[in-house]
């Protein structure tokens, strides 16, 4: 019963910082040096781990599926497959997955902090929102960065299939055939697809891990907590939010 | 931005701050079961200075939070200058500063962006504008060597000082300090007061001060409220405090320490 | 770092973006990101099959363009599809193109042959000279014509060999034979057990020479005797060894040996019928006799198995390796 008045509180507020949040986008444009520096921290700094992260998604991708195909002739379509799955679902799920970890977490620990030690408290009696200076640019900024992310993701993962594929001896498939299968029967449907869903979950986890952290109550202890609590809450909504939005998408 | 803030009420020129009242109607305050706040009631007329005195928990800071909206009334009520202190809007139509216990500086800024924060972001004045009224208030506290380090580089008074600093930048129609003078050497405690006093007689700012230092209560206060369990036990001019009709009072005010009979024993021997 | 150049950098990493998508957009969507390179030529086809925008055209395997459009001629009564060919190459007035169909899924590719080199280029726009290709479907009804011949073939064959009520076949005259003479063959067995036994149990003459000492001297005397005896039965069993080695051989005229005159006809006349047919088969006549000797049969059969070689060893391109797969790829 807690835990679900728990859900609702947090899925109140969260709106409600939404909602106040994009009330002030028309202050966005005198924010844009703190916009500059969150696409900084969101997009550029996040990049290389989501590279990397990608490029082993994609090898093991194939490699699964072409240990999986090499028994009935399927392997030619190890491209289609990295290609499909890549684009449509573990590019912008892992890209969230990382946004959340390196990213939200950092969000929310810098405003549960700075809800702890009533730094918040003070932009309060400022009369300067939370919403506008600490959450807006935020948004704005994974709202721009999270399509970089996931079509980089998208190509390092498709490459990474490409290079297993040629050096697996049980593939051996030729980059050339790998990517002719992919343009042959992949659409770009498929990318905008994944980029629809990245930029959703992006939100989504920056807006949580946001409202988490504002919503921090008690001493230093309850900083690490909020952390906890804005990772978890994340992972959970991507994964739930990835099934329903699939479905809307497909 | 309302009209009301943007319009030039500058506390470091000779113009009037129109300074606001506050009234504490009625208000109490839970936690869960626990009461902070039993019934309070209390006006503050525009431009006095109130010192609000108290043991530690007894709801003092609380209660300067429900000045500025940052607390909710369980019920009762509190007005600034007419308007209910829990709406937001009230926030925008009244200047109030809050000078918080620990400092609440924004960690992330350096002293100079902390101070220049709310005049940037409510568009107050252009940089050079800004940076004039900054080192101003910097001046004021002895803080301009400071400018360009970082809250986690300072002591704890130099902290305080700076979050001092903050509010005048503010020009608050009303400013509320928490605990302005503890952590302080006796000369800068000096100062701070001086500053208080002085905000009052040249600008007209309203002041509530919450404070153990009784030496400050009696050099600057226009009136003095005691706050002990939750409920306001003493309110009345200062000099009314050298004679308190309440024991409890007078022992808050001028404990004796008796080491005989020490306080910590007394309480073993009641449980 | 500076806030320029955190800006600078931000800008930088965000025009990355855009342009990565912009280009996985262009390649996903049909590879137009060159699409103005380049000339077109029309070829016309009575039906471009599963021919698509952005398949490729190739002219010996090398990729020299790709399909810029389809449509129906204006006249309505053809297909004509739009070819991009990248500057540079040459095509020859007398080439040909062909659709070509890589996989069972529909990876088509437009194959244009090399042409002579006398012959002129084709301008730009011109037409190309192209020839139908039959498509899968086509294919397959010829394969399944060609089986139900095969089917027929092996019927004849069968029936020649097993016959019908009223003209009993081959195997079956054989077996009539060797199942009618079983009694006598038996018989002929049985008495030669029962001669054998009785001599082992010293019954008879020949018993009692050997088992009575009295008559030990007759024996002696008999021995002359008794080896012509055993001379005898030995040429009974050598006789009777051999009728049973010829009727489980089949071989010769069995019917002649055992008495049968009228099945030993038959046996002939089915012999001369095989002859016949195997003299047939070789001149080429009827459908077996086609299906062995027609040279360009023969040669396109070889053809088939080459392909379905080259198929199953994996070779190249995209096309599952199935059974299916297989057929398919050995037809074209």
């Amino acid at each position: 019963m807690k835990l679900l008045t728990d859900a609702l509180e947090g899925l109140g507020s969260t709106l409600l910082l939404l909602a106040r949040a994009l009330s002030y986008t028309r202050t966005l444009p005198r924010q844009f040096g703190r916009f500059i520096e969150q696409c900084y921290l969101i997009g550029y700094t996040t990049l290389p781990i989501v590279a990397i992260l990608s490029f082993f998604i994609g090898s093991v991708l194939a490699l699964q599926s072409g240990f999986a195909g090499k028994d009935f002739g399927a392997k030619q379509f190890i491209g289609l497959l990295v290609g499909v799955s890549m684009s449509r679902e573990l590019a912008p799920v892992m890209a969230a997955i990382l946004l959340a970890g390196r990213v939200g977490s950092a969000i929310a620990a810098e405003l549960a902090s700075m809800k702890v030690y009533q730094e918040i408290d003070a932009l309060v009696t400022m009369n300067i929102p939370p919403a506008r200076i600490l959450v807006l640019p935020r948004l704005a900024a994974v709202a721009v960065m999270m399509p970089v992310l996931t079509i980089v993701a998208d190509l390092v993962g498709w490459f990474g299939g490409a290079i297993i594929s040629k050096y697996t001896h049980f593939i051996a498939i030729e980059p050339e055939s790998y990517f002719a299968t992919m343009r042959q029967y992949m659409h770009f449907d498929s990318v905008l697809n994944g980029l629809i869903k990245a930029e959703i979950f992006g939100f989504v986890v920056v807006l949580v891990c946001c409202n988490v952290g504002l919503n921090t109550r008690g001493g230093p202890r309850e900083i690490g907590a909020a952390v906890t609590r804005a990772v978890v809450v994340s992972l959970i909504l991507i994964l739930v939010l990835d099934f329903f939005v699939t479905r809307v998408l497909a | 931005m309302p009209a009301s803030v943007s319009s030039t009420r500058n506390p470091f020129s000779d113009a009037a701050t129109p300074a606001v009242g506050v009234t504490i109607d009625d208000l109490c305050k839970s936690f869960g079961t626990f009461e902070v706040l039993k019934h309070v009631s209390f006006h503050v007329p525009p431009g006095e200075i109130f010192v609000l005195m108290g043991p530690s928990g007894s709801g003092k800071s609380v209660l300067l939070k429900h000045i500025v909206g940052l607390e909710l009334p369980t019920s009762g009520k509190v007005t600034v200058d007419g308007l209910d202190a829990a709406d937001e809007t009230t926030r925008e139509k009244v200047r109030m500063a809050l000078v918080f216990q620990a400092g609440a500086l924004f960690n992330s800024l350096s002293v100079y962006d902390n101070l220049a924060l709310y005049p940037r972001e409510h568009q107050l004045a252009d940089e050079a504008g800004i940076r004039e009224k900054v080192m101003r208030a910097l001046q004021i506290l002895s803080l301009e060597n400071a400018a360009n380090k970082f809250p986690s580089e300072l002591s704890g008074g130099m902290k305080k000082r700076v979050a001092i600093a903050r509010a005048l930048v503010m020009e608050p129609q009303l400013m509320l300090y928490d605990e302005p003078t503890s952590e302080l050497d006796p000369v800068m405690s000096a100062t701070i007061a001086e500053i208080i006093a002085t905000l009052k007689e040249q600008y007209h700012v309203t002041s509530i001060v919450v404070s153990h230092d009784r030496d400050l209560a009696l050099g600057i206060a226009d009136r003095v409220g005691i706050l002990m369990g939750g409920q306001l036990r003493f309110l009345g001019k200062p000099a009314e405090l050298r004679t308190p009709q309440d024991s409890r009072v007078a022992d808050f005010l001028n404990p004796q320490i008796d080491l005989q009979n020490p306080r910590f024993k007394q309480l073993e021997t009641q449980a | 770092m500076n806030n320029s150049q955190q800006t600078a950098r931000v800008g930088l990493f965000f025009l990355l973006g855009v342009a990565l998508i912009w280009v996985t957009f262009e390649t996903l969507s049909g590879g137009k990101v060159f699409k103005d390179k380049g000339y077109e030529l029309i070829a016309g086809f009575e039906s471009l099959q599963s021919l698509k925008e952005g398949d490729e055209i190739r002219m010996a395997g090398v990729r020299i363009g790709e399909v810029k459009g389809t449509r129906l001629a204006p006249s309505g009564r053809r297909a004509e599809a739009i070819l991009r060919i990248d500057t540079g190459v040459k095509i020859r007035a007398d080439a040909t193109a062909t659709i070509v169909m890589s996989g069972l899924i529909g990876t088509n590719f437009i194959s244009v042959d090399l042409g002579t080199a006398t012959a002129g280029e084709l301008r730009p726009g011109a037409e190309i000279r192209t020839k139908a290709t039959p498509d899968l479907g086509a294919v397959m009804e010829k394969l399944s014509s060609l089986g139900t011949k095969l089917e027929d073939a092996l019927g004849s064959l069968s029936g020649a060999l097993s016959g019908d009520a009223n003209n009993p076949g081959l195997i079956k005259k054989v077996d009539t034979l060797v199942t009618e003479n079983r009694e006598k063959i038996g018989a002929t067995m049985t008495n030669l057990q029962q001669v054998t036994d009785r001599i082992n149990k010293g019954e008879g003459t020949l018993g009692r020479l050997v088992n009575d000492p009295k008559l030990h001297d007759e024996l002696l005397a008999s021995v002359d005797q008794i080896k012509a005896a055993a001379g005898d039965a030995k040429n009974f069993v050598a006789n009777a060894q051999t009728i049973i080695d010829q009727v489980k051989s089949g071989k010769g005229p069995l019917g002649t040996l055992v008495f049968d005159e009228k099945v030993s006809a038959d046996l002939r006349a089915t012999t001369q019928n095989l002859r016949a047919l195997s003299d047939k088969i070789a001149r080429g006549e009827g459908a077996i006799g086609k299906l062995l000797t027609d040279d360009s049969l023969v040669k396109d059969a070889k053809a088939v198995l080459k392909k379905a070689d080259r198929a199953l060893d994996g070779f190249d391109d995209a096309g599952p390796i199935t059974a299916v797969g297989v057929v398919a790829r050995g037809l074209f």
